[in-house]
């Protein structure tokens, strides 16, 4: 079997989703990280029309970005509704245990091309 | 000597769960202890009454009770099956376990394996259901027989009852010669209806018949509930092995258990003369289970009579004094004892705040 979570906490504070997993490992994701490393087709790159666009302009009274809930996808995934209502992006375990963000995951990934939460 | 609860306690602490590998007393299996003067009785409530081990495990606590100077020794046998303790399923709340029965490669006998597991576990005493998933080509009404057809009572959908059990499948909805032609999206929909509007009531096992290969409909039912595990059906021939890898693999992706393998058409026996003709090879699903560390559930061999009965509407596994029977009855347990194992290991439940 492979790692899954023991524990997942929406709001861990300072905008952070937190996992805690069956090996005792904690990992905790910022939201803008989470949000721009969404799964999901449209996400990804496939050209997939959105209803409602996200403004360009971030001054224009954009919500903080916040999860609403959560929810578990069979055995193996999460599912995450954000407050701007996204919530195509289906979260593998595995997914998320090699995005984990901390400094000792982050030296056995390889290089990416953009750093992690630049935006 | 007076003898105490403690002491039948520690004797049975002796006798061990040969699945589990865990002492009954410690599993929590041994209920309604009495102890009296030279008489001791007990119920052990096993976690499946497809236990293949049943009366061995009686024999052990019987034995090891006596060994402690009782004359008179009472054990009752008795079962509860379990579910898994990490997740709840809100669509199918009643449903104990479920189990998907799937290969890679069509045509090695999935519906009959799945519809004579059906069969064997209802045999033992247990609530099952068989759910066709294979909307392109649902086989199940026509392996279980029966004409009933199911109808709607208070909004949600009562399913035909063959045999002790609970069957849904797209046959029933179809005029007999017309084919359905879907996308997608409609095997999705179709899967939830399935799980989430028919009356499965209480059940022990819910049996999944699935489709070939690895496509939408193994997706969404590994994302729609948290299966239980699944069986894995191959003939012993590589062609066959190497697709069922793939099916393998796909679940480890979505998380669900691999519950053991089954080699079906394992050999051929002539009936004539009894030259026994390895048709596709033998063994060739029991060493791959090996080689890849799941359970070897067992095989069972090419016969006219399984392909006669199925096309009949009466499962093999209806009458367990054949061989073929026997095959699939010892099968079923070894499969039942694979879902307490699983049910045993499943981790702390995920918790979401």
């Amino acid at each position: 079997m492979q790692l899954t979570p023991r524990k997942i906490k929406l709001a861990a504070g300072n905008d952070t989703l937190a996992i805690e997993w069956s090996d005792g490992h904690v990992s905790s994701y910022p939201y803008r990280y989470l949000r721009d490393k969404c799964p999901c087709a449209s996400c990804t790159g496939a050209e997939v029309p959105t209803g409602a666009v996200a403004s360009p302009f971030p001054m224009f009274g954009n919500k903080p970005l916040k999860p609403e809930r959560a929810e578990l996808v069979g055995r193996y995934a999460l599912q995450i509704f954000w407050n701007d209502n996204h919530s195509t992006g289906i979260y593998s375990f595995e997914y998320l245990r090699e995005c984990c963000p901390c400094g000792e995951c982050a030296v056995r990934r390889p290089v990416e091309d953009s750093a992690p939460g630049a935006a | 000597m007076k003898i105490s609860p403690q002491d039948v306690l520690n004797a049975l602490k002796a006798v061990e769960d040969p699945d589990l590998h865990r002492d009954i007393v410690s599993l929590g299996f041994v209920k309604d202890l009495e102890v009296g003067d030279g008489r001791v009785s007990f119920t052990i409530q096993l976690t499946t009454p497809a236990c293949p081990v049943k009366d061995q495990l009686a024999a052990a606590a019987r034995q090891a009770v006596a060994a402690l100077g009782v004359a008179d020794v009472q054990v009752r046998m008795t079962s509860q099956v379990m579910t898994p303790m990490r997740e709840k399923n809100p669509l199918i709340p009643q449903v104990k376990n479920t189990v998907a029965v799937a290969s890679g490669k069509g045509g090695v006998g999935k519906s009959t394996v799945a519809a004579n597991l059906a069969v064997a576990l209802m045999r033992t005493g247990a609530k099952v259901g068989l759910m066709d998933t294979d909307v392109y080509g649902p086989s199940v009404p026509m392996l279980m027989g029966g004409s009933t057809a199911p109808h709607v009572v208070e909004g949600k959908i009562e399913p035909p009852v063959e045999y002790g059990i609970k069957i849904i499948s797209m046959a029933y909805f179809l005029p007999k010669n017309e084919a359905v032609i879907w996308r997608g999206p409609m095997l999705h929909k179709t899967i939830q209806q399935f799980l989430g509007e028919v009356r499965w009531g209480e059940l022990d096992y819910l049996l999944m018949d699935m489709p070939p290969g690895t496509g939408d409909i193994q997706l969404s039912l590994s994302q729609t509930i948290p299966l239980t595990g699944a069986v894995i059906v191959s003939t012993p021939q590589d062609l066959a092995l190497t697709v069922a890898s793939k099916a393998i693999a796909m679940f480890q992706k979505l998380n669900v258990p691999i519950l053991g393998i089954v080699e079906n058409m394992s050999y051929y026996l002539c009936p004539q003369c009894g030259h026994r003709e390895d048709i596709f090879g033998h063994g060739g699903a029991r060493d791959a289970a090996n080689k890849l560390g799941f359970p070897f559930l067992g095989e069972i061999p090419l016969d006219v009579n399984v392909r006669i009965q199925s096309d009949s509407g009466k499962p093999v596994a209806l009458d367990d004094t054949t061989p073929h029977g026997k095959a699939f009855q010892d099968i079923a347990g070894a499969l039942a004892a694979q879902i307490s194992v699983v049910n045993y290991q499943v981790g702390p439940e995920i918790t979401i705040e």
